[in-house]
């Protein structure tokens, strides 16, 4: 199956969902999102990284500097309490979006 | 590397960079790892790396854009939150000690309202422009006379219409006449007839000042000419409303000034007091017709303002006019002296006198504010010694030091804000006090104000001085801090802050010295003014000020005006009456020209001039004048005889020198016509009066009788039995029981008139006076403090030495000779600066010089004797030390 196109505004709430549970640095994030999706997802890497910086600055992020496992430096970002309420917000709005789209892609035609 | 560990507050933009540049190296290399475990071979898979990443320099540029915008954001928060945490933590601080913060707020509202109050002054005064559109473009302008040494003469009429009519490059130039008390006109018709304050104004006058009409419309040019329809008036905004309470419907109807009518036409706007705020009509000059002041050139009497072009200079405007000038004495030989002209930026020209007062004021006033910033700063030294501990677990518990600075920084600005505040309720207060013990003394009174440039200025002030008093000993604080160690903190800095709070006392005592000198180089100056001998005894002396009306009484004015004297001779309680045209301190007279015995004009020479008073009989004798020969003039010498005169001493001295002038003749305004002037002569020698001021010696002066030469505007000076003021009443009634329609400008007593004169002496004096003893107190108080505090410290010391036999006295002038040292210090730098500082204020000193050694040597002994008292008590104290409890302590 050919990979899909990210629909433009959905990147950052799935890398908010990445960073839901716990703290992650930039490439586990990517690596994250081709699991959960399997490799379904269209996604530039470099795109991964700006939507991280588009939302630290807007404090829907915040970074810092730790060690990795095998003793790197890497850039660790964790979600802020806004980007919480941001999630939430967004996941419900999408819901809501893709359901109303998929009933009025899959309804029936009406007779005039 | 290690950087990266902790989060600096400050990345700079290379940092930015360089994370950039580590994050998405990072996954590069992680990514190309994983592809290798994979089993792709290493170059395969980091293409394989880049390739999935996408666009690596683009994404490198829009991250670290993001990356610096985020990174400036987070500053100014961090900033703001360690604003916050510092300013609860200075409020905590402050409100924990009382006694200390309030002290150091009164010592700085006092310091910080004082200014305030004297810069409000000077900004209204001086700083604010003129109510005048583009008022920088404006001038005055003097007519000059090289040879005479009058570089600033009034200007005739004739010669300003010819400067209007030939000036190429000046927008604009207009004259006008106005004096104080003289130049009026009586409004009858309406209430009570009244003398109002006129000013009369030449074409080109509000055309110059570019200032409309509030209502209304201002005169034409044909409404300012003879021969136009000048009977015309505009109302000056003050009259307007006390007159006619605001009412437009003034405007256009026809009121009666001098017994004609006038029109108005127009009213000028609120605030446009020029030449004076006490102006009630402006009139056009060419209603003054050649029998009340002749136009012809030598009759000097307008003044001028011009207007430059934008962009003109004030030597391109003078260098025009001087042509013009120049030209003109070579067509008119009653002009070929005055080839010159003297312009003045009109601002410097109204504010000139008072300029040298107010920048002294400023410069002491700034003083007393940097005394008050020491004596806080050694408050806060000797507090951060108190302190130290809490600074030192501060940085204990990782506070940097610049952190610590701040902190102790954001403590003294919210102290020096809190006086700010303060402040600017004592400078409200000042201004009140200073506008009211100027009595008028300052021009543009009106202007002054708490605005917010002078809020501003508080503010600056107060920034300023939080600083001035709040760096040194934030930064002796926080090195104590990372110096010492928990414990010993406390010794390790007690000597440099003891140093430092030495040099803060001598710096005071410096301060205290400048300004207390200048304090007494005004008090002298004043006493000198106080000792002057005005030539006459202003006691149970009192003016009534009127003008004879020519128009009701055409012919027989002189007549009046001593059947007036007569009467007013004849009340109960008066002792004598004179009548002068103006009284001392009330007009200067007029200038005319004379010839000494035996003088003949030669051509293209203008004859000497001197001061010419009009005075009646028994004028000297009413005012208690000297006459030192001869005598004064009688009633019986009247009209018709030979023209008799009396000269001051000034004249006798100048042109009798060694003789007795009494007996001679000299000829009275001879001209290069006639050649001889008419004989006049001299019957008595009157000692010098002051006229103008009385810090003015008296200039050679010929006193006329007003019977001979009369003039109609009539100050009737007399001297009563009792107190004058309640004879007031009586006089006035006096004067209507001779003509009951006589407006009368003013009763004033000479005590009232000569104390005005001293106004503005007396301002100076009492501002300077207080400011010298704050600067004498705050001094007293630093040497106090920096005495008692090392008394405190030493108690120990003092405490070995009780003990080992040293006698109480030895203590004490351990102490004592250790403050008068400071002291001598002090002086020594302050006596220094004082004598280069106080040369600035000669202008205002009278009988005094700047570097008069008496005030000097006073002044050091004053300080002397104020350190040693303030010394004293301290000592005192440690000569009181009970060994066994000093030793027993700490």
């Amino acid at each position: 199956m050919a990979s899909l196109p990210v629909v433009k505004g959905t990147l950052d709430v799935l890398v908010l969902r990445a960073l839901q549970w716990a703290p992650m640095h930039g490439f586990e994030i990517t690596s994250w999102l081709e699991e959960r999706s399997a490799n379904a997802l269209e996604v530039e890497d470099s795109a991964v990284y700006q939507a991280l910086y588009r939302m630290e600055e807007r404090e829907l992020i915040a970074a810092e500097w730790g060690v990795t496992e095998n003793q790197r430096q890497a850039r660790y970002y964790k979600i802020t309490p806004q980007g919480r309420a941001h999630l939430k917000a967004q996941t419900a709005q999408w819901l809501r979006y893709s359901e109303t789209v998929t009933t009025i892609l899959t309804a029936a035609p009406k007779s005039a | 590397m290690k950087r990266r560990l902790f989060k600096f507050p400050w990345r700079t933009a290379r940092d930015i960079r360089a994370d950039v540049d580590d994050e998405l190296r990072f996954h590069i290399e992680e990514r190309t790892r994983e592809l290798e475990a994979a089993g792709a071979a290493p170059d395969a898979a980091r293409a394989a790396a880049l390739r999935e990443f996408g666009d690596v320099d683009d994404a490198r540029r829009y991250i670290t854009d993001l990356d610096r915008g985020t990174e400036s954001h987070t500053r100014r928060k961090d900033y703001f939150g360690e604003l916050r945490q510092d300013l609860t933590y200075a409020l905590r601080k402050l409100k924990s000690s009382p006694a200390f913060t309030i002290t150091a707020i009164v010592t700085l509202a006092l310091g910080i309202g004082a200014n305030a109050a004297i810069f409000s002054v000077v900004n209204g005064v001086l700083l604010r422009q003129l109510p005048f559109p583009h008022a920088e473009q404006l001038l005055k302008v003097y007519s000059a006379n090289r040879t005479a040494g009058n570089l600033h003469a009034s200007v005739s009429p004739l010669d300003l219409d010819d400067w209007r009519a030939q000036r190429t490059a000046l927008t604009d130039i207009g004259g006008f006449w106005y004096s104080d008390g003289q130049s009026g006109i009586d409004l009858t018709g309406d209430g009570d007839p009244q003398r109002l304050s006129a000013v009369y104004v030449t074409p080109g006058f509000f055309t110059t000042l570019a200032v409309g009409a509030t209502e209304g419309r201002l005169p034409r040019e044909d409404e300012l000419v003879r021969g136009g329809n000048d009977k015309v008036v505009v109302l000056s905004y003050g009259f307007w409303q006390r007159q006619y309470g605001s009412s437009r419907s003034v405007i256009g109807t026809h009121i009666t000034l001098a017994d004609a009518p006038y029109q108005v036409i127009g009213v000028m706007p609120r605030g446009f007091e020029y030449p004076s705020e006490r102006v009630d009509v402006y009139l056009p000059y060419s209603t003054i017709t050649d029998d009340m002041i002749p136009r012809i050139r030598p009759v000097r009497i307008l003044d001028a303002v011009a207007r430059m072009r934008p962009g003109m200079s004030v030597a391109a405007a003078n260098a025009e006019l001087n042509t013009i000038a120049a030209r003109l004495a070579a067509q008119y030989p009653v002009d070929a002296a005055w080839g010159e002209t003297t312009v003045v930026p009109l601002r410097d020209d109204i504010t000139g006198n008072v300029r040298t007062a107010l920048l002294v004021l400023l410069g002491a006033v700034a003083f007393v504010l940097v005394m008050g910033c020491v004596n806080v700063a050694s408050l806060l030294l000797a507090r951060s010694s108190v302190r130290e501990r809490e600074i030192a677990v501060r940085a204990a518990l990782g506070a940097g030091r610049g952190r610590i600075i701040r902190q102790l920084l954001t403590e003294s600005i919210v102290l020096a804000l809190a006086g700010g505040v303060a402040g600017i309720v004592v400078a409200r207060a000042g201004v009140g006090a200073l506008l009211a013990l100027s009595a008028g003394q300052l021009p543009r009174g009106s202007d002054v104000h708490i605005d917010g440039a002078v809020l501003l200025f508080a503010l600056a002030l107060s920034l300023v001085t939080g600083l001035l008093f709040g760096v040194v000993p934030a930064i002796q604080a926080s090195r104590g801090a990372l110096q010492g160690t928990l414990r010993e903190a406390g010794r390790g800095v007690a000597g440099g802050a003891r140093r430092l709070r030495s040099a803060l006392v001598i710096a005071e005592v410096a301060l205290a010295v400048v300004l207390v000198v200048g304090a007494g180089l005004m008090t002298r100056s004043f006493m000198e003014l106080m000792k002057v001998d005005p030539g006459f005894r202003p006691d149970h002396l009192i003016a009534v000020n009127f003008t004879i009306s020519t128009t009701r009484r055409p012919k027989d004015w002189q007549q009046y005006y001593h059947a007036v004297i007569d009467r007013l001779r004849a009340v109960p309680g008066v002792n004598s009456v004179g009548a002068t045209k103006d009284a001392p301190f009330r007009g200067n007279g007029e200038r005319d020209s004379f010839g000494p015995p035996g003088y003949v004009v030669k051509a293209g020479e203008d004859p000497p001039t001197a001061r010419t008073m009009h005075v009646s009989d028994g004028y000297f004798q009413t005012i208690g004048a000297r006459i030192i020969g001869g005598r004064e003039f009688a009633a019986t010498d009247r009209a018709g005889g030979p023209n008799l005169i009396l000269v001051n001493e000034a004249f006798a001295k100048r042109w009798f020198p060694g003789q007795n002038a009494v007996g001679r003749s000299i000829e009275m305004a001879p001209t290069a016509i006639a050649g001889k002037g008419a004989p006049a002569q001299i019957i008595g020698v009157v000692g010098d009066i002051r006229q103008t001021a009385m810090d003015e010696a008296a200039r050679e002066t010929i006193y006329e009788n007003n019977m001979y030469n009369g003039r109609v505007k009539v100050a009737l000076v007399a001297r009563t039995a009792g107190e004058p003021l309640a004879m007031a009443r009586k006089l006035r009634e006096a004067i209507w029981s001779v003509d009951k329609e006589q407006p009368i400008t003013s009763i004033e007593t000479f005590d009232d008139v000569v104390s005005g004169s001293m106004a503005r002496p007396r301002l100076l004096t009492v501002l300077l006076g207080s400011f010298g003893a704050l600067g004498l107190i705050l001094g007293a108080l630093g040497i106090y403090g920096v005495l008692a505090y090392l008394v405190n410290e030493r108690q120990r010391e003092i405490g070995v030495r009780i003990a080992l036999g040293a006698p109480a006295s030895s203590v004490l002038w351990m102490f004592v000779g250790r403050g008068l040292a400071l002291t001598a210090a002090g002086l020594a730098i302050g006596l220094g600066g004082a004598l280069m500082l106080t040369r600035l204020m000669s202008g205002v000193l009278y009988g005094v010089k700047a570097t008069d050694p008496l005030t000097f040597a006073g002044v050091g002994a004053i300080l002397l004797a104020v350190a040693a008292l303030a010394s004293w008590l301290p000592a005192r104290r440690a000569a009181h030390v009970d060994p066994v409890v000093a030793l027993r302590s700490d």
